[in-house]
């Protein structure tokens, strides 16, 4: 019972973003701390703000600003009201101004016209916004995915930093984008209204790894699980991660991608992993885990091709050593039958068979055609080209256990002579 | 006959994914999909499935179903989205599917395939969420409408919350074990990619666990041959755990094929024989299943009792008898239906459909009817798709013979070699475009040099004094013939007239020549 407590618990924790990114809160000179210092200024002071915050993905952007968020709620109670907006669901004109009186009316127990047209909204968005700053009450406008509001023509974000020009108003606008040039993508009207605050969100050092990763593992003392057991699993956990092996392995997780959604999904497995009978992380469970990366997602694909369809990769690959620019099924079906007629084998099928492979190759996406027009054209007529190197296909052939000799010998005949 | 049953093993796995069966079994069951997505909302099974059962159900895959169980978590353990992929028919659906079962937990399950539009998508989703069944008494009509993908987000997180409700009221008389946490699985994302305008709706999909917060809904994708790799751009801050399934090995495949069968000793020993070289070519379940039915079939014919068991001598003797049947069956099997790409059926549904009635005719009926003229104006369309228009004039010129121009390409060796790799890189090229004119001009000439057979059949196609009509008549049979799509109509440019395009193949332009006593080859440029 302990034990599946203790595993619930990782996962939740695995699970929720903002618990992953509150070990970012301490640190003074943080994210958290600028960010928090930026919004509370601008509601101290009473006064309209911009800023963007910019990151590659799973760098904790949103789950940062919503931490700063629920503390600035707690310690500014009632004054702050969130607007949430985000540029995939309202990226376009009129669905980002109604999805915003939408909010703003939920927030204030207005009525919320469906039929209202854009222009009644942004004057309702005005009105309100003058309303709120004599009330002295801040309304912060959190606009995810910025980028995807900079398509067209940008009316949302216009009418939104048009409003914020009003002394009276008292607004925070901020932009969460992985596009580190979204603030280059605004109009120029845009542009000119926007305080030009960037956060940049990059990924964590390698000592906040390991600080991370402690703050997520750990079990904390002050629960209901019986104290040696934490303790137990707390000692066993260090030990593991002082460990030579498991930091040889948390390096190569964090070679292959040193984002903290990635270390997370690392982690996440391992958890999902552990001994519920024994209770406790081990070495092994890592390990496991690190098992599941997959750098080279195109190996595995071609791992899995059955041996004529091997034949066609490589005669392609023939085709492509012959500086042939363009070729399509039909040349491919010249060389197959030239390998065919020069050596006596039981691979020897008939044209249909090897369509049929030719289109197994397809969809598995290792070979592509080239032109994306013709419709009437019929397919083995259509240019193709492989998009697998030579290397990769020796490797898999290679890796292939019962591999016809023939097959090695054709390809090797052309490639590495 | 066979091209009809091909489109549809896919369908069947996905509907028959309920009831424990071997993919042989199933290619005899019909359902339609969309039957699957109706009736089973929110299936919580009264049977409970045993890990055990749940094992032998799903052979070959003993390492994703235990994975998945541990990612999946005890009960109400909250998950990270989980993202399956592989190759076709490697059982992803149904391991999944299987293993929920097994959970007795509840899901929702979407295909994109059955899903055509995000509204149906989104609607299918909220229907189940609220158990609610389309029928004539409520009109068809679905729960919600819902056509934007932020009204859905909206409609998703209020339809999980009255669903937990709901259930915990009744929870207090059912058993416990199934939790409040409700999954959502959604199968082919690879379809989606085809959308076009659509292909946000994608990066929804993936960002519903981060867009929306809800740790009750557990969310897993299902995608086709497309590897995480793909979606990467679209893909959310928290990344979809992959799961990886492999194509099925030899002796997996043995086994699954061998499952359910009345006598599993004869089978046994008719897969030992034809497994090894279908294997060769294709891995997967679906296909080999497929074309082992009638195979299996001639080798029992000789069996007058389906029960025997067979001992060495017998297993020859029908290994000798079945043999010349296995390479004629595999081409016959794999014969590829629609000669047309992939993405061009994704798009156009109908044109295929009657692209591929168009094919069936054609090879069915080999005798099929048409009229004179039309047959020449088929085999005019291929000439003058097949050869370069430079050489028209020597073609068709009546009074010059072909012999004159052999002997002047004979003259100089390497002009010839070049000419040949030309016209090999023609072939190549596949059927060319003509134009109208080319086309009425090469049908001139051919209905007048064969003038003799037409006269036979009393069918005066060609005379100088009604060419008018003959004219009229050509462009009523050419629109008939674009239509039966043995001549595909090109774009039209505004400046350019139209360019057509010759359809058909080799076998079937000679089999029309043939009815019509005309020298094809004779014209046929061959380099």
């Amino acid at each position: 019972m302990e034990v599946t407590e203790a595993s619930l618990l990782l996962r939740r924790r695995l699970c929720d973003p903002s618990y992953i990114h509150s070990i970012f809160k301490s640190s003074p000179d943080g994210n958290y701390s600028k960010l928090k210092f930026i919004i509370s200024n601008s509601i101290n002071e009473a006064c309209n703000n911009s800023v963007l915050l910019l990151g590659p993905r799973g760098n904790g952007k949103s789950a940062v600003l919503e931490l700063v968020l629920a503390d600035l709620k707690v310690e500014h109670p009632g004054i702050i009201s969130v607007v949430k907006l985000n540029g995939l669901l309202h990226g376009d004109n009129n669905n980002g101004l109604k999805e915003i009186a939408r909010q703003l009316c939920l927030e204030f127990d207005l009525p919320f016209s469906k039929m209202a047209s854009s222009d009644e909204n942004s004057e309702l968005l005005i009105d309100i916004l003058r309303e709120c700053g004599l009330a002295h009450k801040t309304v912060i406008f959190t606009l995810e995915e910025f980028d995807l509001f900079t398509q067209g023509k940008q009316r949302v974000l216009y009418s939104l930093l048009d409003a914020l020009q009003f002394l009276t108003s008292q607004a925070v606008v901020i932009g969460l984008s992985c596009r580190l040039d979204a603030d280059q993508l605004l109009e120029k009207r845009v542009r000119s209204r926007f305080s030009h605050r960037k956060l940049l969100f990059i990924t964590p050092l390698k000592d906040d790894m390991q600080r991370l990763l402690e703050h997520l593992l750990l079990l904390p003392k002050e629960t209901n699980l019986s104290s040696i057991y934490v303790v137990e699993f707390n000692s066993r956990l260090y030990k593991i991660l002082d460990s030579k092996e498991f930091k040889y392995h948390l390096k190569k997780v964090i070679d292959i991608d040193n984002n903290i959604s990635n270390l997370v999904m690392f982690l996440y497995r391992a958890v999902c992993s552990m001994d519920l009978k024994s209770g406790f992380l081990s070495l092994e469970n890592f390990k496991k885990a690190i098992s599941y990366f997959h750098p080279y997602p195109k190996q595995e694909s071609l791992r899995n091709s059955s041996i004529l369809e091997f034949y066609i990769l490589v005669c392609m690959n023939r085709l492509d050593a012959k500086e042939q620019i363009s070729f399509n099924f039909n040349s491919i079906m010249n060389e197959y039958k030239a390998i065919m007629d020069a050596y006596k084998t039981s691979d020897n099928y008939t044209r249909n068979v090897c369509l049929r492979a030719f289109e197994h190759l397809l969809e598995r996406g290792l070979i592509m055609l080239t032109d994306n027009n013709v419709r009437c054209q019929s397919i083995e007529f259509r240019p193709v080209k492989s998009l697998i190197s030579p290397q990769e296909l020796h490797q898999a052939l290679k890796a292939y256990n019962p591999c016809p000799v023939l097959l090695l010998k054709s390809f090797n005949n052309e490639c590495f002579k | 006959m066979i091209r009809e049953e091909e489109g549809t093993p896919r369908r069947m796995t996905r509907s028959n994914l309920c009831e424990p069966k071997t993919p042989i079994q199933a290619t005899s069951i019909k359902k339609t999909s969309s039957q699957f997505d109706q009736t089973n909302a929110l299936p919580v099974s009264s049977v409970c499935m045993t890990l055990d059962d749940l094992h032998a159900s799903l052979p070959g895959r003993r390492m994703q179903v235990e994975e998945i169980l541990n990612l999946l978590g005890p009960l109400d353990s909250p998950m990270l989205p989980l993202f399956l992929y592989g190759g076709t028919s490697t059982g992803k659906t149904r391991t999944i599917v299987q293993i929920f079962h097994h959970l007795n937990r509840p899901f929702v399950y979407v295909s994109c395939l059955s899903c055509q539009t995000p509204k149906i998508l989104f609607e299918s989703v909220l229907d189940q969420l609220a158990s609610h069944k389309r029928n004539s008494g409520n009109g068809y009509s679905s729960f919600k409408q819902c056509d934007r993908s932020s009204d859905f987000l909206e409609l998703l997180r209020d339809a999980v919350f009255s669903w937990r409700q709901k259930s915990s009221n009744v929870c207090g008389v059912r058993k416990e074990g199934n939790g409040k946490m409700i999954y959502l699985i959604v199968d082919n994302l690879e379809v989606i990619r085809h959308w076009g305008k659509n292909s946000e709706l994608l990066s929804l999909l993936f960002k519903i666990h981060d867009i929306t917060r809800i740790m009750d809904l557990g969310l897993i994708y299902i995608s086709c041959n497309a590897g995480p790799e793909i979606y990467y751009s679209s893909a959310s801050s928290t990344e979809p755990v992959p799961i990886f399934f492999p194509d099925y090995t030899e002796e997996e495949l043995h086994q699954i094929l061998l499952r359910n069968h009345e006598n599993p000793k004869l089978y046994n020993s008719f897969l030992k024989l034809v497994l090894k070289p279908f294997f060769r070519v294709t891995r997967r379940v679906d296909e080999l299943s497929l074309a082992f039915k009638p195979l299996f079939q001639k080798y029992c014919e000789p069996l007058t009792d389906l029960s025997v068991i067979p001992d060495v001598s017998l297993t020859r003797e029908l290994y000798q008898r079945l043999r010349p049947h296995i390479a004629f069956s595999l081409d016959e099997i794999f014969m590829v239906t629609t000669r047309f790409s992939a993405d061009a059926t994704e798009t156009s549904e109908k044109t295929i459909v009657r692209k591929r009635n168009a094919r069936k005719l054609v090879c069915e009926e080999l005798d099929f009817h048409m009229s004179i003229s039309a047959k020449y104006l088929l085999v005019s369309a291929f000439l003058a798709s097949r050869n370069p228009a430079t050489l028209d004039a020597s073609m068709f010129d009546t009074k010059g013979d072909i012999g004159k121009q052999k002997r002047k390409r004979k003259n100089s060796e390497t002009t010839m070699q070049k000419e040949n790799t030309k016209a090999h890189e023609m072939l190549m090229k596949g059927p060319g475009s003509f134009s109208l004119e080319r086309l009425l001009a090469i049908f001139q000439c051919i209905t007048s040099v064969s003038d003799i057979c037409v006269d036979e059949d009393n069918e005066e196609v060609v005379g100088d004094d009604n060419e008018v009509g003959l004219m009229s008549d050509v462009l009523l049979q050419l629109s008939t013939l674009c239509d039966a799509n043995f001549i595909t109509k090109g774009g039209s440019c505004p400046l350019e007239s139209t360019r057509y395009r010759s359809s058909i193949d080799e076998d079937m332009i000679s089999k029309v020549a043939r009815t019509i006593n005309f020298p094809l080859s004779k014209y046929l440029y061959r380099g």
